[in-house]
C-alpha cells in the first residue's frame, strides 16, 4: 500500500490533440502536479501519412501545431506551474504518445477524449486512447469531456 | 526546419517519431493565426551590461510585470483609500488652523464662528464629493475634471482643468516634502541647512516606491494613513466624551499664539476664513482621476471609496474644529503647536497616544505627496492619449506604472524645492490655487452633463452642481486674490503656459497625423519609382562588400562614392575596386578642403539635378557600411563619420538611409568576402539577437 504522502506521479505526459478538452486536461494535470511537485510534459503529435517523409518540414512550420502547445504553456504560466512542451511528427498518434511517455520514463499518461459520435449515434473513442490503454507501460488517465447537449 | 533530427525508434518495430524543434517558444507564443505574443525573454537585454542593469532595476523597482498581470495590480478599496486620499485626509490636520488664523483677526469672540465655517466647508465637500462620485460613474476611464470639462464644456476648458490640476499636483509634492522637513528641522536643527537636499532625497525615495507599481507603493504607504485616521478619530472621540461629561476645559493660550486682532468682522473676513479652510478639499479629485486603477467594478469601487474618504475627511475636520472649540484652542504662528497638536495634548494629556498622534500627523503630511504621484501620471497619460502631452507619458513602465509621469513630476517638484530653497512660506501661496479652478470647471461641466442627459432628478442635480460651481468659483477668486502678490501670480502664469504647451503639442500631432493619413479603403499601388543606390565607401573592405550585396538586392543602378583628400590613395582604391567589383561604377570625389559629408551631399544633389525633368524623381538609397564594434570603447573609434552622414541625410527628400552592419565575429565573414552572402541574412543579423 503506498504511503499517504507519496505523490500520485513524479512525471506525467499529457497528450494534447488541439481540441476543446485540452484546456481541462492541462488544468487538471497542473492541479495534481502542483501538490506533488511533479514534472509535466505536454506532447502534441502531428500525424504524417506515407506520402511525406517522417522528417518533412511540417510541424515546425504549422502555426496550428505550435499553438496547441503554446496554449498549454500559457495555462501553466497563468497557474504558476511548469510544463515542458514537445512537438512530435509520427505516423501514428497513439504509438508516438506511448513511446514518448516510455522514453521519458513517465509514470502517468493523461489523455483527453472529446465526446464524439459516429453517424449511427454510437460513441466514437478513436484509435489513440485504446492504443494507449492497451500499450502504455505507465498508468493512464483518460479525461472525457462532458456530453454536448444534443448527445444527452 | 532548423536542424534535421534523427528519427527515434518506438517500442514496437516500425514505430518511429521525430521530435520537432520549437525555436520560437523561448521568445514567443502563438496566440492566433498570424499573431504572436512576446514572452519576457523577448524583452530581456542581450548584452552583458544590459543584463546587469536589468538585475539592478529588478532589485530596486521589482521584476517587470506583463500586461496580463495588470488586473493583479488593481487596487482594492482598502488599499486605494490611503493611496488616493493621503493628500485630502492630511489637509484635515491643518485646515482648522487656517480658519482660526483669519477669524482671530476679528478678536477671540469670533473664534466660535469656526464651527460654522467648517460646516459650510463640509457642505461644499459634500457637494464636490457627490459630484466627483457621479464623475467616477459617468467617466470610468478616469481623468476627473479634465474629462468632464472636455466632454461638456469643450476641449480648451478641459486643458484649463488639466493644467490647473497638474500645477497643483507638483505643488503638493513640493509643499508636503518641504513642510515635513520643516517640521523635522524644528525637532532636529542639524538638518536645517540640508533641507533642500533632504527634500530632494525624500522625493526620490517616494518616486522609487511609486516606480515599483501602484499596489506595492500602496502597501508601503497605507499604514501611516490608517494610523493617522485612527488616532485623529480617537482624539475626537475622547474629546467628545470629555465634552459630554463636562471634563473639557479651556486651555491656557499656547506658545506662539496669534494675537487677537481688532478688525471688524465682515463678510469678506468670513469669506477669507472659508477660503482658508477650503484647503481641506485639496486632493478630493484624485480618485476620479484614477478610476481605472480600481478592481472591478472600477466605477462603483472608486465612487464608494470617494464617499468613504469624504466621510473620513469631513468627520476629522468638523470633529477637530468642534473639539478644539470646546478646549478653546488658538491659532498659532508657524513655530507654535497646531490645532491637532493642542487637541491631542488636551485629550491624551501628552502621553504615548499624543506622541503617536503627532508622529502619524507628520507621516501623513509627508505622504500627502503620494496622492500626486498616483494622480499626476494618470492625468498625464490621459492627456497623452488625447495628444495633448508627449505620447511617452501614456507608456507604462516595467511595473505597469506610468513611469514618465512619475519621473517628470519628481523632477519638477525637486526643481521647485531648489528654486524656493524648500521654504514652506514661499511655496504655500502657490499651493491650492489650481485645484479650485478644476473644481469649478468640473462642477460647471456636470451642470451641462445633467442638462444634456435629462435623466431623472437632472434638475436638482444640476442645481446642486451649479451651486457648487459658484461656491468653488468664489473660493478660487478669494484664494487667488489673497495669495496673488505672495506668489500665486506665478501659478496664474504657469497654467496658461502649460495650456499653450499642450495646445502646441496637440497641433503638432494633428499636423503629423494629417500628413501620415491614408484614405480609408484606398488600395496601395505597386511602387513604380526608379530606385538607385549610392554606397559611400572608405576603401575596399568586407563591410563595403556586405553593403554592396544588400544594394544588389534592391536595384541594379548602383554606384560607390569615394570621397578622398589624397589623390594617391584614390588611385589605389580605384584600382582595388576595379579588381574586386568591376561591374559597379566607382565615383571618386576629390575633396581638397578635406570635407567628407558635404561633398557627398553635393554629389547626391548633382545626381538629382541630372535626372530627366520629365521623369518622376527616383528614390536614392544611401547604404552606409558600418563596422559593428563589440565594446563601448571600440564604438568611440569607429563609425563617427557614418553617424554624421546618417544625421545629415535623414531629412533629405527622396532619400532612404540604410545602415548595413558588419560584425567582425560573423562566422560567415569569408562567405561575405566571396560575395555569396544572401542579402536577407544581413537584415536578420541586425535584430541584435544573433540566433
Amino acid at each position: 500500500m503506498p504511503e499517504a504522502s507519496a505523490p500520485l506521479f513524479r512525471r506525467a505526459v499529457i497528450a494534447l490533440s488541439g481540441g476543446t478538452v485540452d484546456d481541462a486536461v492541462v488544468r487538471l494535470a497542473l492541479e495534481f502536479a502542483r501538490h506533488a511537485h511533479s514534472e509535466l510534459v505536454a506532447v502534441h503529435v502531428v500525424e504524417l501519412d506515407w506520402t511525406q517523409p517522417l522528417d518533412a518540414d511540417v510541424a515546425e512550420r504549422s502555426e496550428e501545431a505550435q499553438r496547441v502547445l503554446d496554449a498549454a504553456e500559457a495555462i501553466a504560466e497563468t497557474l504558476h506551474g511548469k510544463l515542458e512542451s514537445v512537438l512530435v511528427q509520427a505516423r501514428d498518434v497513439g504509438a508516438a504518445i506511448v513511446d514518448e511517455a516510455a522514453a521519458r520514463e513517465a509514470d502517468l499518461l493523461i489523455l483527453g477524449l472529446p465526446y464524439r459520435t459516429r453517424f449511427g449515434g454510437e460513441f466514437a473513442i478513436g484509435r489513440a486512447v485504446p492504443y494507449a490503454l492497451k500499450n502504455a507501460p505507465c498508468a493512464v488517465w483518460v479525461v472525457r469531456e462532458k456530453m454536448g447537449e444534443e448527445s444527452q | 526546419m532548423t536542424a534535421p533530427r534523427p528519427p527515434l525508434h518506438g517500442r514496437k518495430l516500425g514505430d518511429r517519431r521525430v521530435v520537432v524543434d520549437r525555436p520560437h517558444s523561448a521568445y514567443f507564443r502563438y496566440a492566433g493565426p498570424g499573431t504572436m505574443i512576446a514572452k519576457a525573454a523577448a524583452s530581456a537585454p542581450t548584452t552583458a551590461i544590459g543584463r546587469r542593469v536589468a538585475r539592478v532595476r529588478a532589485i530596486v523597482f521589482g521584476k517587470p510585470l506583463s500586461n496580463a498581470e495588470e488586473i493583479g495590480e488593481r487596487l482594492s478599496k482598502k488599499l486605494a483609500l490611503p493611496i488616493f486620499s493621503s493628500d485630502a485626509i492630511s489637509s484635515s490636520a491643518y485646515a482648522t488652523d487656517e480658519i482660526l488664523r483669519v477669524l482671530v483677526l476679528a478678536g477671540l469672540a469670533w473664534m466660535t464662528w469656526s464651527i460654522w465655517v467648517a460646516a459650510a466647508i463640509a457642505l461644499m465637500l459634500t457637494i464636490v464629493a457627490f459630484s466627483y462620485r457621479q464623475v467616477c460613474r459617468g467617466y470610468p476611464s478616469g481623468g476627473g475634471a479634465y474629462v468632464v470639462a472636455r466632454e461638456n464644456l469643450g476641449p480648451n476648458f478641459g486643458l484649463i482643468a488639466a493644467a490647473a490640476l497638474m500645477v497643483d499636483y507638483v505643488m503638493t509634492v513640493a509643499v508636503s516634502s518641504a513642510s515635513a522637513l520643516a517640521n523635522l528641522a524644528t525637532a532636529f536643527e542639524v538638518i536645517a541647512p540640508y533641507k533642500v537636499e533632504l527634500g530632494a532625497l525624500v522625493i526620490i525615495l517616494v518616486t522609487a516606491a511609486n516606480l515599483r507599481g501602484v499596489r506595492e507603493s500602496g502597501n508601503i504607504f497605507a499604514i501611516p494613513t490608517y494610523l493617522f485616521v485612527g488616532m485623529a478619530l480617537l482624539a475626537i472621540a475622547v474629546g467628545l466624551v470629555n465634552t459630554a461629561t463636562g471634563a473639557a476645559h479651556h486651555l491656557s493660550p499656547p506658545a506662539f499664539a496669534e494675537q487677537p486682532g481688532t478688525q471688524v468682522f465682515t463678510l469678506l473676513l468670513l469669506l477669507k476664513a472659508f477660503a482658508g479652510g477650503s484647503v481641506a478639499l485639496t486632493g478630493v479629485e484624485a480618485i476620479a482621476n484614477g478610476v481605472p486603477a480600481f478592481k472591478p467594478p472600477e466605477a462603483k469601487n472608486a465612487a464608494n471609496t470617494l464617499i468613504i474618504m469624504a466621510l473620513l475627511l469631513g468627520s476629522i475636520f468638523i470633529g477637530l474644529t468642534f473639539v478644539g472649540l470646546q478646549y478653546g484652542v488658538m491659532a498659532t504662528t508657524a513655530q507654535g503647536p497646531t490645532v491637532l497638536g493642542q487637541v491631542g495634548s488636551a485629550v491624551f494629556g501628552g502621553g504615548v497616544l499624543f506622541i503617536l498622534l503627532q508622529i502619524s500627523a507628520a507621516l501623513i503630511l509627508f505622504l500627502a505627496c503620494n496622492t500626486s504621484f498616483n494622480a499626476f501620471p494618470r492625468l498625464a497619460a490621459i492627456l497623452a492619449q488625447d495628444d495633448c502631452m508627449p505620447r511617452q507619458f501614456a507608456f507604462r513602465g516595467d511595473r505597469l506604472a506610468f513611469s514618465w509621469g512619475i519621473v517628470v513630476l519628481a523632477a519638477v517638484a525637486i526643481a521647485m524645492l531648489y528654486a524656493f530653497n524648500a521654504s514652506v512660506d514661499a511655496l504655500i501661496p502657490l499651493y491650492s490655487v489650481g485645484v479650485f479652478i478644476c473644481f469649478t470647471l468640473s462642477q460647471a461641466g456636470m451642470v451641462v452633463h445633467w442638462r444634456k442627459e435629462r435623466s431623472s432628478g437632472w434638475a436638482w442635480r444640476s442645481l446642486v452642481n451649479g451651486f457648487g460651481a459658484v461656491l468653488t468659483g468664489v473660493v478660487f477668486l478669494v484664494v487667488a486674490s489673497e495669495k496673488f502678490f505672495n506668489g500665486a501670480w506665478m501659478v496664474l502664469i504657469f497654467i496658461p503656459a502649460l495650456i499653450a504647451m499642450m495646445m502646441f503639442i496637440r497641433h503638432q500631432y494633428a499636423a503629423s497625423a494629417r500628413q501620415l493619413e491614408m484614405k480609408p479603403g484606398a488600395a496601395v499601388p505597386q511602387p513604380h519609382r526608379h530606385n538607385r543606390v549610392v554606397i559611400p565607401i572608405s576603401g575596399v573592405n568586407r563591410a563595403v562588400i556586405q553593403a554592396l550585396n544588400v544594394a544588389r538586392s534592391i536595384t541594379t543602378d548602383i554606384r560607390a562614392v569615394y570621397v578622398s583628400e589624397d589623390p594617391k590613395k584614390s588611385d589605389d582604391v580605384r584600382e582595388r575596386w576595379a579588381g574586386a567589383v568591376p561591374d559597379v561604377p566607382l565615383v571618386v570625389v576629390e575633396s581638397p578642403y578635406r570635407a567628407v559629408i558635404a561633398p557627398l551631399v553635393a554629389y547626391l544633389d548633382v545626381l538629382d539635378r541630372s535626372w530627366p525633368a520629365e521623369r518622376e524623381e527616383p528614390i536614392t538609397f544611401v547604404l552606409i557600411p558600418e563596422y559593428v564594434a563589440r565594446s563601448w570603447w571600440e564604438r568611440m573609434l569607429y563609425n563617427q563619420a557614418a553617424k554624421q552622414m546618417r544625421t545629415t541625410l535623414l531629412g533629405r527628400p527622396h532619400t532612404v538611409v540604410i545602415n548595413v552592419p558588419y560584425r567582425r565575429d560573423e562566422a560567415r565573414a569569408a562567405a561575405v568576402a566571396a560575395q555569396v552572402e544572401p542579402a536577407g541574412t544581413l537584415v536578420a543579423a541586425d535584430n541584435g539577437r544573433g540566433h
